[in-house]
């Protein structure tokens, strides 16, 4: 077959699942002061799926708030705007794609995958006095790029499954090899296309190397969460790989074991609750 | 909250325990939230909220040295399995060395244990 090129991934977004369009509205406002908050809220009310499992994310113990809300306006002035934004957000994404359209890939694995990153980054920028709201939702979204390439090319991304598991490398070699392109450009044009922010798009785009010149902070975040979580097992794949960590990127967090310890802890914490209510 | 947890007083409780609920002050304000791990400073900082009394999740400690027990070849295997491109002889790697030396800690129940 001939490779991919990042122009054809952008040709097919089209025909892509897109986000509920006031989640859309909420991601392209990312930047704007005075949104008006209350407008925004009540379009968020309309979708009931999207509301109960927003609240039900604003009601764990992730927060830990004493009163439980019942309105994403009360969310709203309890979390505040940036918190809520990124808690529709993901409720919004892991609900867009359908599933199992791509036979040996496991979606359910996927999420718990991205889910663990974003508790773990979450947990990680609270350590280094990062944004944990940008954190958790880079967390969440860093490997989007997958399922656009499986929705988009699923025969094609079951090739390079099948090669991942002949030649027993990560999926991104696989990828690159098979496709052309992998998840990250594909993550890239997705991000774009849905508005992303810049800090967020720079953290997929480098999550794979956040030594390169400009990466951010962000991006140094991503990528150690990630490997914590494979190293983790979180995504419960039988052949999971830990990629390698970045040893500047290790080194920038200038973290010691015992924090590492009560990283790996929160994150599991973390990430069952999570779950329960993204994927319940 | 949590089935499994034991009310402990400021006393007893050692850097490592997990809050097995948010912790609220007098004033109804929350301190920590659940799940939060409690360090040291942490601790020496509640008697200033006027907590005596935390409520800890009790599992957790005893669970980690049952796993242990059981799974340690087992967790080992699978260590070996997930880190299998990681080259202990390559310099440039040392970061997922040390990665793979403290998740082993962790699963084996070593941590915590100050």
């Amino acid at each position: 077959m001939s490779a991919l090129v990042p122009d054809d991934i952008v040709k097919n977004l089209e025909d892509l699942p897109s986000l509920p369009a006031v989640v859309m509205e909420l991601l392209s406002s990312i930047d704007q002061e005075g949104v008006d908050i209350s407008v925004l809220a009540k379009k968020v009310s309309h979708d009931q799926a999207l509301t109960a499992k927003t609240l039900r994310l604003a009601n764990s113990s992730l927060y830990g708030l004493q009163v439980k809300v019942t309105t994403i306006q009360q969310a709203i002035t309890f979390l505040g705007f940036q918190t809520t934004r990124n808690l529709i957000t993901a409720a919004a994404v892991t609900g867009c794609f359908a599933e199992g359209q791509c036979p040996g890939f496991d979606d359910k694995a996927f999420w718990r995958h991205s889910i663990a990153t974003a508790a773990c980054a979450k947990v990680l920028a609270r350590r280094m006095r990062f944004n944990q709201d940008y954190a958790f939702t880079a967390g969440l979204l860093h490997d989007i790029g997958r399922l656009v390439l499986v929705s988009s090319y699923p025969a094609l991304y079951q090739q390079v499954l099948a090669y991942r598991d002949t030649n027993d490398c990560p999926v991104l070699e696989a990828e690159r090899a098979v496709l052309g392109v992998d998840h990250v450009v594909a993550g890239v044009a997705l991000a774009e296309h849905w508005n992303f922010s810049d800090t967020m798009k720079m953290a997929i785009q480098q999550h794979h190397d956040p030594e390169a010149p400009g990466a951010g902070f962000l991006a140094t975040i991503i990528h150690v969460a990630n490997s914590i979580v494979h190293a983790l097992d979180l995504a419960r794949e039988e052949n999971d790989l830990v990629p390698a960590v970045s040893s500047v990127a290790w080194t920038a967090l200038g973290l010691n074991e015992e924090a590492y310890l009560h990283v790996f802890r929160e994150t599991e914490l973390q990430f069952e609750e999570i779950t329960t209510i993204l994927m319940g | 909250m949590s089935a499994a947890y034991q009310h402990l007083a400021l006393v007893d409780v050692r850097p490592g325990m997990i809050l097995s609920d948010v912790l609220l002050d007098q004033q109804g304000q929350v301190l920590l939230p659940q799940g939060a791990v409690l360090t040291a400073a942490t601790i020496a900082l509640l008697p200033r909220h006027g907590v005596e009394m935390l409520p800890i999740a009790r599992t957790d400690g005893e669970q980690h040295v049952q796993e242990a027990a059981i799974d340690a070849s087992a967790v080992d295997a699978r260590q070996a399995q997930l880190f299998r491109k990681n080259d202990a002889d390559n310099q440039n790697d040392w970061a997922t060395g040390i990665l793979r030396r403290y998740v082993l800690d962790y699963r084996l129940g070593r941590s915590i244990e100050e």
